[in-house]
């Protein structure tokens, strides 16, 4: 979890559909009878702590196979997919710390780390925790962000710069402006993907380490406007980024003035003003590829879907009637939207993770599973959704 | 600046950059540009004639190896080893770049190795004002500085039987006053080479040198610089030679033609660039000018190099120079005897015995293979024959064998090497060397022939590799120290013991792990606790797969070791790992006979029998594993938590037999049909045959070692024996495995009854680094091992003196394992060349200067980074009755967790992020986190 979700969560947020007045769904408007349309979530599932969630407020999510990782404020659980059954840790368990804002998963060892807000970082390997912070190891500081695995390294993103450790010769690197393009050390994420880490960093846009060469390479707001991006498209949108992520040779970023796509020749800007970002306030990224990313907003969940057309699809909750909806948009304008039930638990959305077909959220109030069953990426032909058609499709629970 | 306008590297650098240099190494000869002047007190002459200038030639003598063996340098030539370079030469612990390309390591303690790298204060109107040349980094040592080096040290009076050092005797020696006056001037002018002499001319000694060196060529280069001939000329620049010169009429013998034609041959107009007139009586003096022999191609052949200058020297040869009256031809040829081959070159022999520890049975039954530690070798045994049939060299200290389902490859770890030799099974034969991580011990792989797991020891980590393509594809994290694997009989889980417990916080209990494997998915699956216990090594799976037995040692370092005559000093015995997750523990000590050192375990293929061999005791227990199962399904869960682990009177309920073994039996295997078991009688260099029907030994298997039993061969079998102990509850080995640490600390008596526990120290390398003790008190290892031993830890008589002195003798010898990050002579990174400036650092990072006494460098001085006097550092505890701790050396300190002397110190970082509040253990507090990490990488490669 970024701070300013932190402090925003404090501040107790309310639930709002952005684009529409007095919490009503707008109707969609006429469509063909077939028409490209992306995939819509309509079968969701919700955990909180009435299924055994140490805590509701889900910084982190990482689905690793059948085993779902989540990081919360008040400890750390798995989920097991295939029993819907939550098993949770806490201090008295061994966690060093009950503030979990990232998780990454070492696919090859099976080793899940975890960020540990103020605390540094710690391994779950085997039912045992090993803690690493600032006292007793070369990490940089303790209050972490992120954590992502590259190879047989491990970044932490913390607010003092990044860190990176080898599991194997156990040496810690620090990255700081000392050693890196890095004008804030303020690092909120971090991602590794197609041979490349890149930091969301406060201030500082986004650092792309390549593994290869050992070289970096920074993206800033060629404007350098703080308040407004002066020129579309021209770079990052914003130097204060939340996290990036970066698939198919794709470099997505998210930031809390909106996201940004570089596709390594063109830069593209999306704000809530023009597709169908929920809002400019992101706290985080998941990017499935090149042409489809989730970002998690104040005010709900934005899918883009589809690149080319500006198409997205933004997934929201109506507290008042306590059901969900999915709108998709192409340029902000909307072409439908189906009430889905009771979605996302809470509009303040956190943390994504994406795996396989299935998507998963962590809000305010709980975590979401997005049961992708028939999902394709992209467009397809299809009739608008019916009451009917979502039904078919496994409707909400 | 005098006789030397420009060593360009530096100055050049220094003037583009402008910013404060890294002073580098110039070497003695470029001093010699201003301080070889008789006007400067012919410095450079007096330094060469000194024993500094030969300091590093003399590693070349027989003595330094047996030196250099009782340092825990096995297999070491003594100029090849940082250790011995730290002293005996300069700038040892650089790097190629803080060198000067003129600068030469062969020129031993050089005037930098006392007044700090040169570049920078070198120039003379630097070095005529004295606090610039301060700043510059010139140092004026005081007697602390010699006795960094001159410190007495057990290697050396044990070899060379010397009298320890008079530092008052030692300054006198080096003195090199400057005349009230001085001028700076190089070495007196000789007569000027003329480059277009014609004929052979001189090429120097260095040059002759550059392939006369090193064991192969007798170390003839190292000879001569040993030599009286090598300071023929500096000689002429004492005292004694300007009197001598004086009687005969000479003013300036260093510069006079009749006194150079014997004392420094080479000061000729035909000589070559190379050839220094300094050198004094060089090879060519009795060989013949060499420039036109020296090349390799023509010094192959004798024709040619004979007929391109090379003489054979004769007694006329030495009678041009030598006094025929007084002169002793052949006394004086044997003096400077320099044959090819010498005795030094040979090494001083000691037999090389074979240490079989661990041992397994190739698939098919036929043959077992044993590895060989200290032989280096494998050993393959013809079951049917009981025969040694093969044995062959796979790399050093060879520790733990497996081979894939079929039989056809072998895989042994080098746990010296850090590589796995893969091994084609049939043809005997090394395919391949791996690496792996730090110190690899066990090895096993999974049931498909899919994956090999190596447990690397040292660095705490099980290294995966694809046994197909050879190639590393994880590293899965282990508890501390894995050891030795064991695979479920249906294949689907690997148990791995640790051999440490984890690192507990200051008094508290100790816990171990064992690591369990999911083999499908090559993941650790389960890590299982086993409280109390630690060197947990030898593992097997009983054939019914419900569980398997792991032997354990429970060392009760929380009570005073008075306690001994309780039985609670170490206990050893056996966890029970269920599969269900669960763990029992028993012992296999009883209340009269200890059973020390319990290391290897195997079960019987019926699951009748488990069989555990003690190294301590040399014997084997034969657990009745019905009878051990029935005793724990019948305990209370209180009883299995408390009394089971503890009780000594347990085991009888359970060991049906004990059987008596060679010295020292180790890993233990039985053969698929159950009819016999064999265990690696360590210390006898023989496998012992157990017939299982009966339980009775039935004869041994001779793996050839050498017969003849040394003093240190004798020391080892002390230190691993525990007969030396109460009720033989433990051996040295036991707080010692290895000969280094089991990362306990432990409350001794000495140190004040249950109040100020002590972390276990190494014992590797550790003769030179006395006194011993972190209180410093015990000012040798006779000391150690003797009256202190048996008064607070073994409770018995003492050692005989046959027997200390064996044990002594081998405890130094116990051989220290090559820096793990850091190769000979390999160039640092980024972050360990940054750290060595800060170690090295005078400044805080505001610039405050750095009180000398408060310097890294000056409690931690090269080579063994102790200056071995007690400091007080700030980290007294409120029961320690003082504060003075004794320094520990920093050689290899990666691997020694925990630190400080009461092991509160968790992982280097530790020392200063929170011991360190005041700033009393070095200046550290002002730096910032990456500084800290780039220091601890540096301490790394010590």
């Amino acid at each position: 979890m970024r701070l300013a979700s932190v402090f925003a969560l404090a501040a107790g947020l309310g639930c709002i559909l952005p684009w529409g007045s007095g919490g009503q769904a707008q109707t969609a408007a006429p469509a063909a009878a077939a028409q490209k349309l992306p995939y819509i979530y309509t079968h969701w599932r919700q955990f909180t702590t009435k299924d055994g969630l140490p805590n509701d407020h889900i910084f982190a999510v990482k689905a690793d196979g059948p085993r779902v990782w989540i990081g919360t404020e008040g400890g750390l659980a798995m989920l097991d997919k295939r029993t819907g059954k939550i098993r949770s840790w806490t201090e008295k368990d061994g966690l060093p710390w009950r503030v979990i804002t990232g998780i990454d998963v070492d696919k090859k060892t099976g080793d899940v780390w975890l960020a540990l807000f103020g605390a540094g970082l710690a391994r779950f390997s085997g039912g045992r925790f090993d803690h690493w912070h600032q006292m007793n190891s070369g990490l940089v500081n303790d209050v972490v962000y992120a954590v992502a695995v590259e190879n047989d390294n491990v970044w932490a993103a913390t607010t003092a710069g990044a860190s990176r450790y080898n599991t194997v010769t156990k040496e810690w690197t620090v990255f700081t402006e000392k050693n890196a393009p890095m004008e804030e050390i303020w690092n909120y994420g971090v991602h590794y993907g197609d041979g490349k880490v890149h930091l969301a960093v406060w201030g500082s846009g986004i650092l792309e380490y390549d593994v290869a060469t050992g070289r970096w390479k920074d993206y800033l707001d060629p404007d350098g406007e703080m308040e407004i991006d002066l020129y579309r498209d021209d770079g990052i949108i914003h130097v204060i980024t939340t996290g990036a992520g970066y698939v198919d040779k794709v470099l997505w970023v998210s930031s809390y003035f909106g996201a940004s796509r570089y596709d390594g020749r063109h830069w593209r800007g999306f704000y809530n003003q023009d597709s169908g970002l929920p809002s400019d306030f992101i706290n985080n990224i998941a990017v499935r590829s090149g042409n489809e990313a989730w970002f998690c907003t104040d005010k709900g969940l934005g899918a883009a879907v589809d690149v080319a057309t500006n198409t997205w699809v933004a997934y929201t909750r109506d507290p008042k009637r306590n059901t969900g909806y999915a709108v998709v948009t192409r340029d902000k304008q909307v072409i439908e939207t189906v009430e889905t039930g009771l979605n996302i638990p809470h509009n303040y959305t956190i943390s994504a993770d994406i795996n396989g077909n299935d998507v998963w959220i962590g809000t305010a109030k709980g975590l979401a599973w997005g049961i992708g069953k028939d999902y394709y990426p992209g467009l397809r032909e299809r009739g608008v959704m019916t009451a009917s058609a979502r039904s078919a499709s496994g409707g909400a629970r | 600046m005098m006789g030397r306008l420009l060593w360009p590297a530096v100055l050049l650098a220094a003037y583009l950059v402008g910013a404060p240099k890294t002073p580098v190494y110039v070497g003695a000869r470029a001093c010699s540009t201003c301080h070889g002047a008789r006007s400067m007190g012919s410095q450079y002459g007096l330094w060469l004639h000194s024993k500094h200038s030969q300091a590093w030639a003399v590693l070349a003598k027989p003595e330094s190896r047996v030196i250099a063996r009782l340092s825990g340098l096995r297999d070491v030539e003594p100029q090849q080893s940082v250790i011995c370079l730290g002293c005996h030469a300069t700038a040892a612990h650089t790097e190629e770049w803080e060198r000067e390309p003129e600068f030469r390591i062969e020129d031993g303690v050089q005037c930098e190795a006392c007044h700090g790298p040169g570049s920078e204060y070198m120039t003379e109107s630097v070095m005529r004002d004295p606090e610039a040349a301060r700043k510059a980094g010139l140092r004026m040592p005081g007697e602390r500085e010699c006795m960094k080096c001159h410190q007495e040290k057990g290697s050396h009076i044990a070899a060379l039987q010397k009298p320890v050092f008079d530092l008052k005797q030692g300054l006198e020696a080096v003195k090199h006053p400057l005349p009230e006056n001085p001028v700076p001037g190089p070495v007196p002018a000789a007569v000027p080479a003329d480059g277009k002499a014609e004929g052979p001319r001189f090429a120097g000694s260095d040059a002759c040198g550059a392939c006369h060196r090193g064991p192969n060529r007798g170390y003839q280069y190292s000879i001569w610089r040993s030599s009286q001939h090598a300071r023929a000329w500096a000689v002429l620049g004492t005292a004694r030679g300007f009197e001598v010169a004086k009687e005969k009429g000479v003013a300036e013998p260093q510069t006079d033609p009749a006194c150079l034609k014997c004392h420094a041959p080479a000061a000729v107009p035909a000589r070559l660039a190379s050839a220094r007139v300094e050198e004094g009586v060089g090879c060519e003096a009795c060989h013949g000018a060499g420039s036109e022999y020296l090349e390799d191609a023509i010094m192959r052949d004798r024709t040619a190099a004979a007929k391109a200058g090379l003489r054979q020297p004769t007694r006329k040869t030495c009678l041009g120079c030598h006094d025929g009256n007084k002169f002793q031809y052949d006394e004086a040829v044997k003096k400077i005897a320099h044959p090819t081959r010498t005795e030094a070159a040979n090494g001083i022999a000691e037999p090389k015995y074979k240490n079989p520890l661990n041992l397994a049975i190739r698939p098919g039954g036929a043959e077992l293979w044993v590895t060989c530690e200290t032989g280096d070798t494998v050993a393959v045994i013809d079951l049917a024959t009981r025969e040694k049939t093969a044995e062959f060299h796979t790399g050093g200290a060879p520790t733990g064998v497996a081979f894939t389902p079929d039989g056809k490859r072998a895989f042994v770890t080098n746990r010296l090497d850090d590589t796995i030799a893969v091994i084609d099974a049939a043809g005997r034969k090394v395919l391949k060397t791996i690496p792996t991580g730090d110190e690899p011990h066990g090895v096993a792989t999974d049931n498909q022939g899919r994956l090999l797991y190596v447990l690397n020891t040292s660095s705490d980590d099980i290294w995966v590799f694809d046994l197909a393509a050879l190639e590393r594809v994880k590293t899965l994290a282990a508890g501390r120290g894995p050891w030795a694997a064991s695979l479920s009989p249906d294949g689907s889980a690997l148990l791995v013991t640790n051999t440490f417990s984890h690192i507990r916080p200051l008094r508290s209990t100790l816990l171990s792990e064992v690591t369990q494997i999911e083999t499908e998915r090559g993941t650790v699956e389960d890590r299982l606790q086993v409280p109390g216990a630690n060197l947990m090594m030898g593992i097997d799976w009983h054939p019914s797969g419900r569980f398997a037995l792991a032997t354990m040692n429970r060392t009760k370092n929380l009570v005073p070791m008075t306690r001994l005559l309780q039985g609670w000093t170490i206990t050893n015995g056996l966890a029970v790992l269920w599969r269900t997750g669960e763990v029992d523990q028993v012992l296999l000590d009883e209340p009269d006979m200890g059973f020390a050192d319990v290391t290897g375990i195997a079960c019987t293929p019926d699951g009748r029998y488990a069989l555990a061999s003690s190294s301590g005791t040399d014997r084997i227990a034969v657990v009745d594993i019905q009878l051990l199962t029935g005793l724990i399904q019948r305990s209370s869960k209180y009883e299995r938590e408390h009394v089971l682990p503890n009780h000594l009177g347990k085991p009888t309920e359970f060991i049906v037999k004990h059987i008596p073994t060679g010295r020292s039996p180790r890993g233990i295997v039985i053969a698929p049909d159950g009819k016999t078991a064999y265990v690696a009688n360590c210390l006898d260099d023989n496998i012992g045959v157990i017939d299982l029907a009966r339980l009775e030994p039935a004869g041994v298997i001779d793996l050839g070692g050498p017969k003849e039993v040394t003093k240190q061969r004798f020391g080892e079998r002390v230190f691993h024996s525990a007969k030396v102990t109460f009720h033989r509850q433990f051996s040295c080995h036991s707080c010692h495995p290895d000969g280094h640490i089991d990362g306990v600390t432990y409350d001794i008596e000495a140190d004040g009854i249950g109040v100020s526990p002590v972390d276990n120290r190494t014992l590797r390398g550790i003769l030179d680094t006395a006194p011993f003790k972190w209180e410093g008190t015990n000012p040798s290892l006779s000391r150690q091992c003797g009256p202190r031993l048996s008064v607070f830890f073994t409770r018995l008589a003492p050692f005989t003196p046959e027997e200390l002195s064996a044990l002594d003798y081998y405890i130094t010898t116990i051989p220290r394992p090559p820096n793990r990050y850091r190769a000979m002579n390999a160039p640092l990174t980024p972050a360990q060349r940054r750290g060595k400036e800060i170690f090295y650092r005078t400044t805080t990072n505001d610039g405050r200067e750095i009180p000398v006494e408060n310097r890294c460098s000056t409690c931690h001085p090269p080579p063994y980074y102790t200056d071995r006097q007690r400091h007080d550092v700030g980290t007294r505890h409120p029961l320690d009755r003082q504060g003075k701790f004794d320094v520990p050396h920093l050689n290899n300190i990666y691997d020694s967790a925990p630190y400080l002397h009461d092991g509160s110190a968790a992982t280097l970082e530790e020392i200063w992020t929170i011991h360190n509040p005041d700033d009393r253990h070095g200046v550290t507090n002002d730096m910032t986190k990456d500084q800290l990490n780039d220091l601890i990488e540096y301490l790394k490669t010590l």
